[in-house]
């Protein structure tokens, strides 16, 4: 069953980046620069600030890429959760993320991704603009997005995948 | 230590020793940060008749202790120095995102004694810091030194000077990155002297709040409260624009070096359509939901290419109205100063000054090299150029209004300056409100920017109180939802008369905005109508998790003050310092003059309120004693 995202409209963001703040204080209970979930990224040559987010690739790269196993979508929904308890923190992912969405939590030392603050995200609540949605995919957008990431990334991401010991 | 980082980082450049001061949660919560930890600092530090640019003088800079929490506009930092325009106490503010970085390295504020032999700039990686060196970047302006540093040290932040931080101009500014700047009372300078050209900051050490709960929660407060205010929706797609047409209209703008106060075609030049044309996107500093900030393109004629996030009104003000230029070659000028990296308001004050005296005939063509005129925009770039890199008359100009009109008899008369410090924007003439009295009770001089009335009605412009009371104009709710203490609002506002009373409104105002410089948040009007100590004090207690509440906080914001007006006592500062200049008492201004009896009427009624002698301005023993300096 297809599930709510996350959509960052660009062209209504003004970086100000409350919602790095509340996605680690929310997750960490602490403000650190490298552990929010959703990094806003000012990209000067076009002129506008863009997300980087997990957006809950279809056919996910990371969970192709897992070793353990531990990041699979949840039973019922089309949304990619990990098992933290047993990721051993190889960030295999990490290296896979074709948005580099994964995040590398310092205090845990394993590899995490946006959860959607379990269907009510606080960085869309603070959002003073409006940029961030929560929203259905109504387009599709997602699609092509998936499909002209592991185009561009195909290659290097074979390489991660012998590892997994995966057919891909 | 809850929200804080614990720790500053002490740096001497002298005998290049690095140390780390260790936080105290009494100094915390005494000064609570920002403005306040370097007023204290400054004054226990720095001895009397310290040389500003010599190395007994100390840089301090500080962040604010909410900076690092989702609380709108939390992103402010405050440098202070000796000044060396005003001799007294220098202080600066600046938002950005490097106050977060900063604290994020690990340190709640920086401190810089001595003077290196040869340049140097900082490079703060969390407990590592090195003094590097900078021939690579001295002498280069401070968008391609940004370039620069940026390369070496990717994704960091960067404070430096620009060409007249290196000369020692004494109105240079430190720029923080591209776009913002500490620009008042020449902080660019002190810097410059120490041979100090920048400071490169990374890192990423975590913030701790001791309720995260609390600050999310209060920090949707926050924001729900800004944007009840009346002016958010205005100052979201405009910015500080939206005041440049009321003033114009009031004849209370800094026409030609204040010969006069509007221009005629000035709703041309300025205003919100300025925005439509020029403005591209907004751009917000950390936490911040107004954004204010707007990018301005040209892209087209002979300024085709210029690209700055500047549609504010101090730099339309100081080069559109003040100098005369057109709206192109202004935001033009702000890519100047910013390259240079020199105060946009004292810069343009000074152009207007030697334009004046041109045309005056006390200085000519043979002083200068060029003709002046005001609105020739080539020759205020010209002599821009000549005053960051101090060649010819620049060399005299560079040492601001007040010390240059010493070379010229005559000169003192078109000398707009309070203690030192070129104002900029607002004329009295035409408008005597809160705002004027606080460029005279500034503690760092001539400045717009420390004393403002947190509900200022821009819409009539009444002068019948007789300098004591200015017009309230708002309604019951307005006076009823103000952050005040009660008896100090009914003291301040008299909802009757519709009036208030500017010496009790503007200390209450000055100790408002420090506070705000303290915590580190923002004085955009609606930040200042709605977010009064209540809400911070709890804020503040979710935070560091030290008790704190709102009478508190106002104590320790008024501490602050007491101790930069003692710091400015100690450094010579005099009651008659606080004069504006003889312009406005004399020369008329569309039919005005500022009675100067009544001024200082006013002035010492301040000083009684603030618990000061009203003959001299020296903080009384009691007030002292009540405050505990």
């Amino acid at each position: 069953m297809t599930q709510k995202r996350l959509y960052h409209n660009a062209s209504l963001c003004n970086g100000c980046g409350i919602c790095q703040l509340v996605c680690t204080l929310e997750h960490c209970r602490q403000w650190n620069h490298y552990q929010s979930r959703i990094k806003i990224v000012n990209d000067t040559e076009r002129n506008a600030f863009y997300s980087v987010c997990c957006s809950h690739c279809e056919e996910a790269p990371c969970i192709m890429a897992c070793l353990m196993n531990t990041i699979y979508k949840e039973p019922g929904s089309d949304i990619t959760v990990r098992d933290l308890y047993h990721c051993i923190g190889c960030r295999a992912c990490e290296l896979a993320c074709p948005f580099d969405a994964a995040v590398f939590d310092v205090i845990q030392e394993k590899v995490v991704n946006c959860d959607l603050c379990g269907g009510r995200p606080l960085c869309v609540e603070y959002c003073p603009n409006h940029a961030l949605t929560y929203d259905y995919p109504e387009d599709q957008a997602d699609k092509n997005r998936n499909q002209a990431a592991s185009q561009k990334f195909g290659a290097s991401l074979l390489e991660v995948f012998k590892f997994s010991g995966k057919e891909v | 230590m809850f929200g804080y980082a614990g720790k500053m980082l002490e740096v001497d450049l002298s005998t290049q020793n690095i140390k780390m001061r260790k936080l105290e949660p009494d100094f915390a919560k005494d000064y609570i940060g920002g403005i306040g930890f370097n007023a204290r600092i400054l004054y226990d530090e720095i001895p009397a008749g310290a040389d500003p640019l010599g190395p007994e003088n100390i840089l301090v800079f500080s962040v604010g202790c909410l900076v690092g929490t989702p609380f709108p506009t939390a992103s402010r930092m405050e440098v202070s120095a000796k000044s060396p325009l005003s001799n007294g106490f220098g202080s600066s503010n600046s938002g950005a995102f490097l106050g977060l970085r900063l604290k994020g390295a690990g340190y709640d504020g920086l401190i810089i004694k001595g003077q290196a032999q040869k340049p140097v700039y900082l490079l703060i990686e969390e407990d590592k810091v090195q003094i590097k060196e900078a021939s690579f970047v001295w002498g280069r302006d401070a968008w391609e030194s940004i370039d620069l540093l940026k390369a070496r040290h990717y994704g960091a932040e960067v404070l430096l000077i620009g060409q007249a931080g290196e000369n020692q101009v004494r109105f240079a500014s430190i720029e923080n990155g591209y776009y913002d700047g500490f620009g008042r009372t020449g902080m660019g300078a002190v810097m410059g002297s120490k041979k100090l050209k920048a400071v490169v900051i990374r890192g990423s050490k975590p913030i701790v709040p001791a309720d995260p709960k609390g600050v999310l929660e209060l920090s949707a407060k926050g924001q729900n409260l800004i944007k009840s205010a009346s002016s958010y929706q205005a100052f979201c797609s405009y910015g500080t624009m939206n005041a440049t047409i009321p003033y114009g209209g009031f004849n209370a703008l800094s026409v030609h070096n204040y010969s006069r106060g509007t221009l005629p075609d000035w709703k041309q030049r300025a205003g919100r359509q300025i925005v439509d044309i020029y403005g591209s996107r907004h751009i917000a500093c950390q936490s911040c939901i107004i954004a204010c900030g707007h990018l301005a393109e040209i892209t087209e004629g002979k300024y085709a290419g210029t690209l700055v996030k500047d549609m504010e009104i101090t730099p339309t003000v100081s080069y559109s109205s003040n100098v005369g230029l057109s709206t192109e070659a202004s935001i033009k000028s702000s890519e100047l100063c910013q390259r240079y990296g020199i105060d946009m308001s004292s810069s343009g004050s000074v152009i207007a000054f030697a334009m004046e005296l041109y045309q005056k005939g006390i200085i000519n063509k043979d002083d200068v090299g060029y003709e002046l005129a005001f609105g020739d925009d080539d020759a205020a770039f010209a002599l821009l150029k000549d005053i960051s890199l101090r060649q010819g008359i620049g060399d005299i100009l560079a040492e601001g209004v007040k010390r240059a009109a010493e070379h010229w008899p005559g000169a003192d008369d078109y000398a707009m300056h309070v203690k030192g410090v070129e104002i900029p924007m607002i004329d009295p003439r035409g408008r005597w409100s809160t705002w004027t009295l606080g460029i005279l009770t500034n503690i760092r001089g001539g400045d717009h920017l420390r004393c403002r009335n947190p509900v200022e009605i821009l819409r009539y412009n009444e002068n019948l109180y007789y300098y004591q009371k200015e017009r309230f104009g708002f309604k019951k709710p307005m006076y009823d939802r103000l952050d005040m203490p009660d008896d100090l609002k009914s003291a301040a506002i008299d909802l009757e008369n519709d009036t208030v009373d500017i010496a009790v409104m503007s200390k209450w105002a000055e100790d408002l905005i420090n506070l705000y410089n303290s915590v580190g948040i923002c004085i955009r009007p609606p930040v200042m109508e709605t977010i009064g100590p209540t809400i911070l004090a709890e804020l503040y207690t979710c935070m560091t998790g030290i008790p704190m509440n709102p009478d508190e906080l106002m104590a320790g914001s008024e501490r602050t003050w007491n101790l930069m007006k003692l710091f400015n006592l100690r450094h010579g500062e005099v009651a008659d310092d606080s004069k504006f200049p003889r312009r406005f008492y004399r020369e008329l201004q569309s039919g005005n003059i500022v009675d100067e009896d009544k001024v200082q009427a006013v002035l010492e009624q301040y000083w009684q309120v603030r618990g000061w002698n009203p003959g001299t301005g020296h903080p009384l023993p009691e007030t002292e004693k009540r405050l505990g300096i």
